[in-house]
């Protein structure tokens, strides 16, 4: 499988990071299997969260068997020093390792946020301590949020080494700022900085929920993901054509076999299908009525 | 407002800042929309839609943000005139236009007035003018969506006498303009494939439905083919097919 520089981490990332929440709907002995079976295909990035469920302890066992296999990535909600603090302790302690390769502010979605983990008593202080302590390598943010805010954090965090965001042909085909993405990973190319995009296989939202009770939904995915082999596979290279680090895989685990194929047969697309996807996207989603052209 | 990636990609290496250009078919604005993004002097949309002039009047003025509108201190109003007009008349004098683009017009220009509109195109042209066209390849023969754009001929030929769809290959369109004095400047491939989505479907029985209309209220044929049409957009519902191409020419100086 392909591997690209994780930024400047030092770390080859192959071009599909397991998503370990995917862990999270299986019994122990499937989340084993899953993790060999992404082993087997040559992953060598891994992403979990202690907000995942059970994720963390369910990948714990293979893990512990396959450390030296795997860059490790794990992250937390926490803003305060304290918390993030406590927070990477017990995920350490979860996961049964004594090192977590990249840690991550998980999901900054408001400015004050931003301004609470740079600050003194944030949770970047305590990402830069454990770092010192050998407790953790890389450090690195997430957000499904705006743009303009990951451009702002990319600013103000000088020792930020990856980003992960949204990134698939229904947030390219919009055009606006709320939704350029693309210019965070123009930026994060020109500094250096890792990208892992998510949501790569989303479809669309979930219909509301009193027409699909949540309990009624046939994916634990956030969002209705596609697939038939074929989208998956028009979705990883989509993705993994626009100069990402990494694609990481969605969250059930009945797609992860088809992305982890995909990944194996990745080379490249073409800018015109890139463009049909973009397309396709836009029309679906299209508030003009009456389009016969594209 | 968002400018498809399609006419992005069609006119960024065309020389569209500061000149005075000419959407042929205006649809709804896309290309005008993309060509005062990229700082043209002026834009002359054309179309004989009038529903279509409202819509790119409305999406490309009203729609525009205000701090889009503002450029160069003046309001984007000043560099676009919408005319409703045929374009085998083009309403503007000799050698004027230094950008043309046609994306997405000649798949609904009959074959006869073909030769009309190129020669309006090349009336109007300055000398040096370039030209974009953009439109798709023939369909391959097991695209499903054929059968829908069928129909979509047969009642356009009943009601009209004249077909709604024709898609002409790009070295048929390079040919006539080179009969017309152009040279091929580029050419490049837009989409591939290219993606018919429910809503491109829907719009297109809309059609069939439209010239339907036309027709004696007990016309059977006319019942027959929008029925079958339905039927074909619901057991489609999308599909992915063809090409869609982009042909740059130059007039000489």
């Amino acid at each position: 499988m392909e591997t690209r520089d994780l930024g400047s981490t030092g770390h080859e990332s192959t071009v599909v990071t397991f998503g370990a929440i995917a862990l999270n709907w299986l019994e122990q002995e499937g989340a084993n299997q899953l993790v060999e079976l992404v082993l087997d295909r040559g992953v060598n990035h891994f992403d979990v969260a202690p907000t995942y469920g059970d994720a963390e302890l369910k990948l714990g066992p293979k893990l512990r068997q396959h450390r030296e296999e795997i860059y490790l990535g794990c992250k937390t909600q926490e803003r305060d020093y304290d918390g993030a603090r406590r927070k990477l302790e017990r995920s350490l302690d979860r996961l049964g390792v004594d090192h977590i390769d990249l840690y991550q502010v998980h999901g900054l979605e408001y400015e004050d946020e931003l301004e609470a983990i740079t600050g003194e008593d944030g949770a970047l202080a305590a990402f830069r301590d454990a770092k010192a302590e050998g407790l953790i390598g890389d450090i690195g943010l997430t957000s499904h949020g705006n743009p303009q805010l990951i451009l702002d954090a990319m600013d103000r965090i000088d020792d930020l080494a990856t980003l992960m965001f949204p990134l698939n042909p229904v947030v390219a085909a919009k055009g606006d700022d709320g939704h350029d993405y693309e210019a965070v990973l123009e930026r994060a190319e020109e500094a250096g900085i890792g990208t892992l995009g998510i949501k790569a296989f989303a479809k669309g939202s979930w219909p509301p929920t009193e027409e699909l009770p949540e309990a009624d939904r046939p994916y634990a995915n956030w969002y209705e993901p596609v697939e038939t082999p074929e989208a998956i596979r028009e979705r990883f290279d989509f993705a993994a054509s626009q100069g990402l680090s990494t694609v990481v895989s969605p969250g059930d685990p009945k797609l992860v076999a088809m992305v982890l194929d995909a990944a194996t047969r990745y080379d490249g697309m073409s800018e015109h299908e890139q463009r049909s996807l973009i397309e396709e996207a836009r029309h679906d989603d299209s508030p003009v009525p009456e389009q016969l052209h594209h | 407002m968002d400018v498809p990636r399609t006419v992005t990609t069609a006119l960024e290496d065309r020389p569209v800042d500061g000149a005075i250009c000419l959407e042929a078919g205006a649809g709804v604005g896309n290309t005008t929309a993309g060509l005062l993004a990229n700082g043209a002097a002026c834009v002359y949309a054309v179309t004989d839609d009038r529903t279509h002039a409202e819509t790119t009047l409305e999406r490309v003025l009203a729609n525009h943000n205000l701090a889009d509108r503002n450029r160069d201190g003046e309001q984007i109003e000043r560099h676009l005139a919408v005319l409703e007009a045929d374009l085998r008349r083009v309403p503007l004098p000799n050698d004027t236009v230094e950008v043309i683009t046609a994306h997405g017009l000649f798949n609904v220009v009959p074959p006869a007035d073909l030769d009309a509109i190129i020669g309006e195109l090349t009336r109007v042209a300055a000398s040096g003018c370039h030209l974009v066209v953009d439109d798709y390849e023939p369909l391959p023969e097991t695209a499903a969506v054929r059968d829908l754009f069928a129909l979509e001929n047969a009642a356009a030929q009943l009601v009209d006498a004249k077909p709604m769809l024709t898609f002409y290959p790009s070295a048929t369109l390079a040919w006539l303009f080179a009969g017309h004095g152009w040279t091929v400047d580029r050419s490049r491939t837009l989409l591939d494939p290219v993606p018919w989505t429910e809503s491109h479907l829907e719009a297109h029985a809309d059609v069939v439905r439209s010239k339907i209309d036309a027709l004696p209220a007990d016309s059977e044929l006319g019942g027959a083919l929008l029925e079958r049409a339905e039927a074909l957009v619901a057991a489609i519902g999308s599909e992915s097919a063809g090409e869609m191409y982009s042909i740059a020419f130059r007039r000489p100086e």
